[in-house]
């Protein structure tokens, strides 16, 4: 991600275009001058590799674009260290301690850093026999060595070039929602749609989700936070651009998001009183949030296998459904379609500790669905971790060791018949 | 069932909200759920005890503190006044009273009179560093911490900057009971007011020598800590000791071997100007010596402008009359103040004086002005960060390095850290250059200029007005 004063955007009738990268020429010149600037400043000090990158960028118009990606390879890319035998603090005490014998004077550095050099040496001796004794100067350079642009590169691990253009402008869109207050997904139907993933990021980074819909018409998903409710707030900006590489793993959707106007900018239409960022899984963003797994488990992965074995006319569906319940949402692992278009979810409950099975099978309940299929591993103790199975009725089925495709589609058949 | 008060990422939340209370709280259809902002905690609290409705709070995660005064010092009336008339509101409230005039003091007062967990917000690291040592002193037992600065701490007393308490602000929201808002016309800005907005504390109080905002927000301190509730100007206050002092500028320029190096550079950029037809005065003009600067003659030229800019600033000069002030005050504590982070360090590894800027970890910074109030060091160099009333330790000579020119209010402010130190008057050194020496050798080809021999007093001030 970017500060805001690198963001790069353009508004026109209040929609903000952050700025988007071509791999050409030029742009992949650049990314491969910058990450060289990097290399042949490996050992060298924050504030030489800062001078460089200063003098890569004077006199380029698109400036703002070379910090911006210098940033990301300094963030990303790039490790920094203090390094020395010796902690800078503990030389600042001894030099400055010893400093304090006479009135401060440039012509008695040089011996206060010797004395200061060996005293330290003798110490370090005894704690590492055989380590090299420091010389004065050595202290001098010491004596700061922590301040961020005393800093050493230690560590350089580049980026494909294209890799670099896509992250910054992944990060040039996660910028405009710093100033979200409000945003809407429009997720449309597809197989597989990938919502888990989702659900997850949304959760790690304190988010609410809403969701109205189904799965054939697609969802409508809204996400703030906790004190939204009271009025839109720009609070949970930052979370909802850390959010966004999470969003690109989804299939197919549409996202809008209300803005704050910038005010501090001299060439935005002042009169502008929300600013709208529109984006879709069209528009070629590449996440670099890892890809979420196929299947959660290989008990669902094996059902799934087994399942296109029978080449029943039910079609099976991975993560497609959201259902909305009181204070959260569930996704069923699997939906079963027929042609005639009538639907069942399927839920394996393979293995779940008591306290979150108590919960699941609450949520469940609470979803007041009757076309959701439960089916549970016979090594679960339902009736210890307190799940009342009357409540699933018929909808409930065990299994030992592997699900058997057929014994679900038995009860989806009849599950469907009474719809 | 008796019904549970909640505490959910900055919000109240209850399943079943009791009659009383019912206008406080808004229905969450997402959550299924009722949520109040964290502010109303109080509200809500007391009106549920008025009506002596059941409910059981497992909002609130306060802590009772033991706070013991480990030094005793007679407060002024206005501290005592503004104490009891924050108490009388109900310990809510904004007291405003003019710098100088010992905030702090009144912010212990209302910790020990309210020993509850207590969340200090500051809007510079300095002020951290500066509650955090009062506070060290005031109370040596109480578990004090910091966030901010390069500390993350989880204390009971905890003191932040607002930025860190507001990106914390659901995660401290319900542990603090008393919220200090120092410089308290900070709070109402977009980003900080959720330390507020989400925050349980029952106990706040606003310390500020100027509510005023340009935005207009101070009108919010009254829903976010409460109305102004004791208020004194600058001129009400009496028996508030400034101290003495003697200030001295002293106008630097370039000795005459510098001049000449100085001439010789600005010669050879102008003459690669020149030659490729640029010129300095516009914007275009410099951005094609930028663009220049890439061949090798090109370069030259730029390292000679940077070199001649450098010394036309005169850090060099500065340094020079600072090694004399120095050398002349031997045994008195002296605090030098520059204008820029790079000075503080060059004087600091040059003369081998301790250094604290805003890169300096608190705890550092804690134990060298400690060290400095000892004794132990004589000298400290810092970068003039001090704009709302920071505390520095008393010294009897300050020297500051200015670019050209210093306001008049900075170099006040200043002056009240000085003391007279057995019977000898305090002073202040403002080191200043004169002038840019590129307007010095234009007027001095035009016959303007005539060397000024004697830099020394320019004038005296025996009490520095407010």
């Amino acid at each position: 991600m970017l500060p805001t004063e690198l963001l790069m955007f353009r508004v026109k009738a209040g929609l903000v275009q952050p700025k988007r990268v071509k791999p050409t020429p030029g742009n992949l010149a650049l990314v491969a001058a910058l990450s060289g600037v990097f290399e042949s400043n490996l050992g060298n000090k924050r504030f030489q590799l800062e001078d460089d990158l200063k003098a890569l960028e004077a006199g380029r118009s698109d400036y703002r674009m070379v910090r911006g990606l210098a940033h990301l390879l300094a963030n990303d890319c790039a490790e920094f260290g203090t390094g020395g035998m010796i902690e800078p603090s503990v030389v600042r005490a001894r030099v400055f301690g010893l400093a304090q014998a006479h009135p401060p004077s440039r012509a008695r550095r040089g011996a206060i850093l010797e004395q200061a050099a060996r005293e330290l040496s003798g110490e370090l001796a005894g704690e590492r026999p055989g380590a090299a004794p420091l010389s004065g100067e050595e202290a001098l350079e010491l004596l700061y060595a922590d301040l961020p642009g005393e800093q050493t590169l230690t560590a350089f691990a580049p980026l494909d070039p294209a890799g670099l253009l896509q992250r910054f402008e992944l990060a040039q869109a996660q910028g405009m929602l710093y100033r979200a207050y409000n945003l809407v997904i429009t997720a449309h139907r597809n197989d597989p749609a990938r919502y888990k993933q989702l659900l997850k990021y949304t959760k790690l980074f304190g988010l609410m989700l809403t969701v109205e819909g189904d799965a054939e018409a697609g969802f409508t998903l809204t996400m703030d936070g906790p004190t939204s409710l009271f009025g839109g707030t720009t609070r949970y900006g930052l979370a909802l651009a850390k959010f966004l590489p999470a969003l690109l793993h989804v299939t197919r959707w549409d996202l809008s998001a209300a803005l704050k106007p910038r005010r501090d900018l001299p060439w935005v239409d002042s009169s502008d009183e929300e600013w709208s960022f529109q984006l879709s899984s069209d528009d070629g963003y590449v996440s670099h949030y890892a890809e979420p797994k196929e299947h959660d488990s290989a008990l669902e992965s094996g059902f799934a296998e087994r399942f296109e074995k029978l080449h029943s006319p039910w079609r099976l569906e991975r993560e497609v459904d959201l259902v909305p319940v009181p204070g959260g949402v569930i996704i069923p692992d699997f939906r079963l379609v027929d042609q005639g278009g009538r639907s069942v979810l399927l839920e394996i409950v393979g293995y779940w500790r008591p306290e979150y099975l108590k919960k699941k099978f609450e949520l469940l309940r609470k979803s007041g669905r009757s076309d959701v299929i439960v089916a549970v591993s016979e090594r679960l103790n339902l009736e210890k971790a307190g799940v009342k199975t009357a409540d699933f009725g018929e909808r409930i089925m065990f299994f030992k060791g592997v699900l058997n495709p057929k014994k679900v589609l038995e009860l989806a058949e009849g599950l469907a018949r009474a719809s | 069932m008796t019904p549970v008060l909640k505490y959910d990422r900055g919000t109240l939340a209850m399943y079943e909200v009791p009659e009383p209370v019912s206008g406080l709280f808004t229905w969450d259809a997402r959550s299924q759920l009722y949520r109040a902002r964290g502010q109303l905690y109080r509200e809500v609290s007391e009106a549920l005890r008025a009506h002596g409705a059941p409910y059981r709070d497992e909002a609130a995660a306060f802590q009772k503190l033991e706070l013991i005064f480990a030094r005793q010092i007679t407060p002024y009336l206005h501290q005592r006044e503004a104490l009891a008339a924050w108490k009388a509101a109900g310990r809510r409230g904004v007291v405003v009273l003019p710098t100088g005039s010992g905030k702090t003091l009144v912010a212990q007062l209302a910790m020990g009179a309210t020993p509850r967990s207590t969340l200090i917000c500051v809007p510079t690291i300095d002020l951290l560093h500066q509650w955090y040592s009062g506070l060290l002193a005031a109370f040596p037992d109480a578990n004090i911490g910091l966030l901010g600065g390069g500390s993350r701490d989880e204390t009971p007393v905890l003191v932040s900057t607002y930025d860190s308490a507001a990106i914390h602000a659901e995660e401290l929201a319900n542990r603090y009971a008393l919220l200090i808002c120092d410089e308290a016309h900070h709070l109402p800005s977009d980003f900080t007011r959720v330390i507020a907005e989400m925050g349980l504390a029952p106990y706040r109080l606003g310390l500020t020598a100027t509510p005023k905002r340009s935005d207009g927000r101070e009108t919010d301190l009254d829903t976010l800590l409460g109305p102004v509730v004791y208020h004194k100007q600058p001129g009400d206050l009496k028996g508030l000791a400034l101290s003495d002092y003697r200030e001295v500028q002293i106008l630097v320029r370039l000795s005459l071997a510098e001049q000449a190096r100085y001439d010789g550079l600005i010669a050879t950029r102008n003459a690669f100007l020149t030659r490729m037809n640029i010129q300095l005065g516009s914007i275009d003009g410099w951005k094609q010596f930028v663009m220049q600067s890439g061949t090798q003659e090109g370069r030259r030229a730029m390292l000679a402008h940077r070199e001649a800019r450098a010394l036309a600033y005169g850090t060099e000069g500065k340094l020079r009359v600072l090694e004399e002030i120095l050398g002349n005050h031997p045994q008195e504590r002296s605090l030098i103040f520059t204008d820029d982070n790079a000075t503080v360090y060059r004087v600091s590894r040059e003369f081998l004086i301790p250094a604290i800027t805003h890169q300096t970890p608190v705890k550092e910074r804690h134990a060298l002005l400690q060290a400095f109030r000892e004794g132990r060091y004589r000298t400290l160099v810092t970068s003039r960060v001090l704009n709302e009333g920071v505390d520095v330790p008393e010294a009897s000579v300050a020297v500051v390095l200015s670019g050209t020119a210093t306001e008049r209010e900075h170099i006040q402010r200043l002056g009240r850290i000085l003391r007279k130190v057995e019977g000898k008057r305090a002073t202040l050194y403002e080191v200043v250059t004169e002038g840019t020496s590129e307007e010095r050798v234009s007027k001095q080809r035009r016959g303007q200029w005539t060397p000024r021999v004697q830099a020394g007093p320019i004038w005296e001030n025996v009490n520095a007005p407010d």
